[in-house]
């Protein structure tokens, strides 16, 4: 091909460059230019991204629109279950540039090399301005300004509809429009591409108004899921590469042990089998995998390690975290805050204390963490796997090998949920594959177990809330002082690096950046306004056991649906319930009386006329704390998150003599404004609500002096189809708000408090702790 | 040395014979339907039929086999054609109507469990072609030798799911 003419044109502080070509099918590709430097996280390595891989020109751009006139979009976030950016991501491009939905063909997501902006998968729509997003807007208009030239019309009286520009009695395709050409926008983004956010696209292109919107709003079905189906999707578990080893990891004894000696393996029963040791970390590898698994056991049981029982157990967790623990050497944060609180708390006549606690949650995948490492001997690392952030890990992964991210390729492939595990990089199997490959010189499969996945991954931290509120005379809040108490909860370190000495990240301490600190910041936006004194405040620590760990590892934490928002979520709902009742009061009707925002008023009368909510104070007059006759009762909750408006309605039914809770009818109602895909949003919210309820009645880590305690389905029970409640899910299509909200996460929040205010409603006490497993309920009930 | 009759296929596989079926299946017949969840027949996602049985391919060891039938993910579409009796042009790239019904109700999200819950679906509406809800609880929770998990709480969606292809069967049928 030849260039035959080039020129450049400003769109909205995009760049069209324009080449015609002799022969080309043409296409119109999206890359970017970087606004300023953009130094990757960490001290090694320290390329620029513009040197690496994010060629702005065809590769690695974000959005090409072909000659037959459709389009290929690339987004960093890769899908975890949830369908957006087959659904939602297609229905945002296609609106923006005024096409059909199914013109967006091809969706490209995850692999580093194949996609440009990174950014962990959560938040895919980003406060209403996801990239992709903004992209098409950028393209948009550079497709008006090549019309009106192709044309000779002026842009001003161009419409645009199913990709093709018409105007002054002329028209042609986006398809006609690009033919025989080669035009590259560039568009401007900031950021850094391998943190936790990745690259954004800056600027403000104009947006197509709501009130014009086709495409969105309409349940246009996933095309991944026809894959899943029918055995056509290529998951990170099919990965097979030629020479390629099976490897088991031999984790240690304890969350504190180091090593003494490794096992041998036992060459007449597994001949072919081979132990490989760095550091704490010992693998075990074998040609086939049923020989890697049983060479792996037989190694385990004559590997020896250090004792160690650094960890205060789950008898005295609380105590511990109230007592022991240090919350000094983290600044406080604060959320809401209005007025000399404590002074309105000392001088009320109507008051309640509170603590609520929360245990340590698994994200508990359903298949363990696997990735395939490919070291080449030219330096060239290649990991194949399923991962939230593999554009972190990328960067993790350069470090942790001493040399620079053009030399690491993460490749993605479909996989388990993981919830939010992964979303700054490490699932857990990924650096130790890339260990043992490195030192054998062949492609190295890793596969965790069920009991490594459960025992050697991080979790869900462990939290507990101080309430003090007052009421006024006429029950309305009078002061609200809440205090946050929670542990780092994102342990990004890679842990196999760790194990084997090699070089990452700081663990979370009072000094780290980004997410990587033991700040507890406030990430439930206060509700309730009507209230004339607030105070929220959060107390950050350490990890439990991680710095008492002899190798650095201890409780490590992660963000886990609805991070941090869950665990300051649950305690204020709490709190609300038992406001209500002690103001003698409806507890949606208490709400609403301490509300201003309208959304939140309407998702209120919304569930509680969807549920036939029985108005009324609680508990209910007739409620039992004993007997082996099954009371029943009701609860709700609500929470605000990415710019949705949540709702529930529980009705339970409780055993008082056995404490068994049955969750019936949950009602859900959701504003997230401008509803994109009324199907995908209520399968995610059903999807969310069950997990919901899971966490509420079963997920507790229980653990001992040394370690994790739960190895399998049984010890780490989650819900079954025999115990989901019936589900009633009211969406409110709002688009006066001008912007989407985000829709599956929080789902999994709401549950708990309502089913806990249920409970109150039934029997006539709170339980303030979770799980609501029967044991605990008994303990509150008896007492 | 075994042979095992897959997906109405006789083959031979030379591994060890306490072998798991799953590994057998996802690594020397690349038939990967059927995933590694737990190992300890505790979720069904590796599940596959096993002479019409839904089975844990991760506890059963490839000697115990024997000859009888399996079917995993890849050959629902051909059982349904089998049984009826369709001609081979009809049947070609034909999806068994559970996979479809999981399509149309969209019910996978991450979908790693929905192998085993398709080949429960399809153990059940074979001997039972319409389940009440009751029913079909009691298929994915107490009829096997563990519940079918899913993490993802897909429940609803697979009741709905299983529902719909009951109706695609009797239409089909």
């Amino acid at each position: 091909m030849e260039t035959t003419k080039t020129n450049s044109v400003d769109v909205f502080g995009a760049t069209l460059t324009r080449r015609d070509f002799v022969k080309t099918t043409g296409v119109l590709a999206v890359g970017v230019s970087m606004v300023g430097a953009a130094p990757l996280r960490g001290d090694t390595p320290k390329e620029t991204v513009a040197k690496n891989s994010l060629n702005p020109t065809v590769s690695t751009s974000w959005l090409e629109i072909h000659p037959d006139n459709t389009v290929t979009i690339r987004t960093g976030k890769n899908d975890f279950g949830q369908g957006s950016v087959y659904t939602a991501y297609r229905q945002i491009v296609a609106e923006e540039l005024s096409m059909p939905f199914d013109a967006i063909t091809t969706v490209v997501t995850g692999t580093t090399n194949d996609t440009p902006d990174g950014g962990g998968s959560f938040g895919f729509l980003n406060g209403g301005s996801p990239n992709l997003r903004k992209v098409a807007a950028y393209t948009y208009q550079a497709l008006l300004d090549l019309g009106a030239k192709k044309l000779g019309v002026d842009r001003s009286k161009l419409k645009a509809k199913d990709g093709v520009l018409s105007g002054g009695g002329k028209s042609i395709s986006y398809g006609d429009l690009i033919k025989g050409q080669q035009l590259n926008l560039t568009i401007p983004v900031k950021g850094e591409l391998t943190s936790i956010g990745g690259l954004e696209v800056d600027g403000n292109p104009p947006m197509k108004p709501v009130s014009e919107y086709t495409v969105i709003g309409k349940s246009y079905p996933s095309s991944a899921i026809h894959a899943k189906v029918s055995v056509k999707a290529n998951w990170a578990t099919d990965v097979r590469l030629p020479g390629m080893l099976h490897a088991r990891v031999v984790h240690p004894k304890t969350l504190g042990s180091t090593l003494v000696k490794a096992g041998e393996v036992d060459k007449t029963k597994y001949p072919h089998s081979q132990v490989v040791v760095k550091g704490n970390l010992v693998g075990v590898v074998a040609p086939t995998e049923w020989e890697a698994i049983q060479a792996a056991q037989q190694v385990a049981a004559s590997t020896h390690w250090t004792d160690w029982k650094g960890l205060p157990g789950s008898d005295k967790l609380y105590d511990y975290l109230r007592n022991e623990a240090d919350w000094k050497s983290t600044p406080v944060t604060k959320g809401a805050t209005k007025g000399d609180t404590a002074a309105a708390l000392a001088s009320a006549k109507k008051s309640l204390k509170a603590t609520y606690q929360m245990s340590y949650m698994k994200h508990a995948p359903i298949g363990p963490t696997m990735a395939v490492g490919d070291v080449h001997a030219n330096g060239m690392v290649h990991i194949h796997t399923h991962n939230q952030n593999p554009q972190e890990l990328r960067g993790e992964i350069a470090k942790m090998l001493g040399t620079t991210i053009d030399k690491v390729v993460v490749h993605i492939y479909p996989g388990p949920g993981h919830y939010g595990r992964s979303n700054g990089g490490n699932a857990g199997a990924e650096d130790e594959a890339v260990i043992l490959s490195q030192a054998l010189g062949k492609p190295v499969r890793v596969q965790w177990m069920r009991a490594d996945d459960m025992q050697w991954s991080t979790q869900s931290p462990v939290a507990y809330s101080d309430v003090e509120l007052a009421l006024d005379d006429q029950g309305k809040l009078a002061a609200y002082q809440i205090d946050h108490y929670m542990p780092a909860m994102q342990d990004d370190r890679l842990v196999g690096a760790v194990l084997a000495g090699l070089p990452t990240q700081a663990a979370p301490n009072p000094q780290g950046d980004d997410v990587a600190n033991t700040a507890n910041g406030i990430s439930d936006p206060w509700l309730y306004t009507e209230s004339p004194y607030v105070a929220e405040i959060g107390h950050g620590t350490f990890q439990v056991g991680q710095k008492a760990s002899p190798i650095a590892v201890g409780l490590r934490d992660h963000s886990m649906r609805t991070p941090g928002q869950f665990q300051q979520n649950y305690p204020r709902e709490m709190a609300m319930n038992e406001a209500a009742a002690l103001a003698g009061k409806d507890a949606i009707q208490f709400r609403i009386d301490n509300l201003k925002e309208e959304r939140a008023i309407g998702v209120l009368e919304k569930v509680r006329d969807a549920s036939g909510w029985d108005t009324r104070p609680s508990p209910r007059p007739d409620a039992k704390n004993a007997g082996a006759e099954m009371v029943r009762g009701r609860g709700a909750s609500l929470m605000l998150r990415d710019d949705t408006y949540w709702a529930c309605a529980c009705q339970i039914a409780v055993t008082p003599s056995t404490g068994v809770i049955k969750v019936e009818k949950l009602t859900f109602a959701v504003d997230p404004g401008v509803v994109i895909n009324p199907h995908q949003l209520k399968r995610q919210i059903e999807g969310g609500a069950m997990m919901g309820v899971s966490i509420a009645l079963l997920e507790e880590v229980p653990i001992d002096e040394s370690g994790v305690l739960v190895e399998d389905w049984t010890s780490y029970p989650i819900l079954t189809m025999a115990d989901i409640p019936e589900i009633n899910i009211e969406i409110i299509s709002n688009p006066k708000v001008g912007k989407y909200g985000a829709g599956s996460e929080a789902a999994n929040a709401l549950a708990a408090p309502a089913i806990a205010a249920a409970l109150h409603d039934a029997t006539g006490k709170m339980v303030r702790r979770l799980p609501l497993k029967p044991a605990y309920v008994l303990d509150t009930l008896k007492a | 040395m075994f042979t095992l009759n897959v997906n109405g296929v006789k083959r031979e596989v030379d591994v060890a014979g306490d072998t798991p079926l799953l590994y057998v299946l996802r690594n020397d017949l690349e038939l990967t339907g059927p995933q590694f969840g737990c190992g300890l027949a505790q979720c069904g996602a590796c599940s596959v039929l096993v002479a019409g049985k839904e089975t844990r391919s991760c506890i059963t060891a490839v000697s115990d086999v024997g000859d009888q039938e399996i079917t995993t993910l890849e050959g629902l579409g051909d059982r349904w054609a089998k049984q009826k009796q369709l001609s081979a042009e009809e049947a070609k790239d034909m999806l068994h109507p559970v996979q479809q019904a999981w399509i149309e109700q969209q019910t996978p999200q991450c979908g790693f469990c929905q192998n085993g819950m398709m080949i429960k679906a399809t153990e059940l509406l074979e001997s039972n072609p319409h389940p009440t809800v009751v029913q079909i609880k009691e298929a994915f929770t107490t009829s096997g030798i563990s519940p079918n998990l899913c993490r993802c709480g897909t429940y609803t969606a697979i009741i709905e799911a299983v529902q719909h292809a009951s109706e695609l069967m009797a239409k089909r049928g």
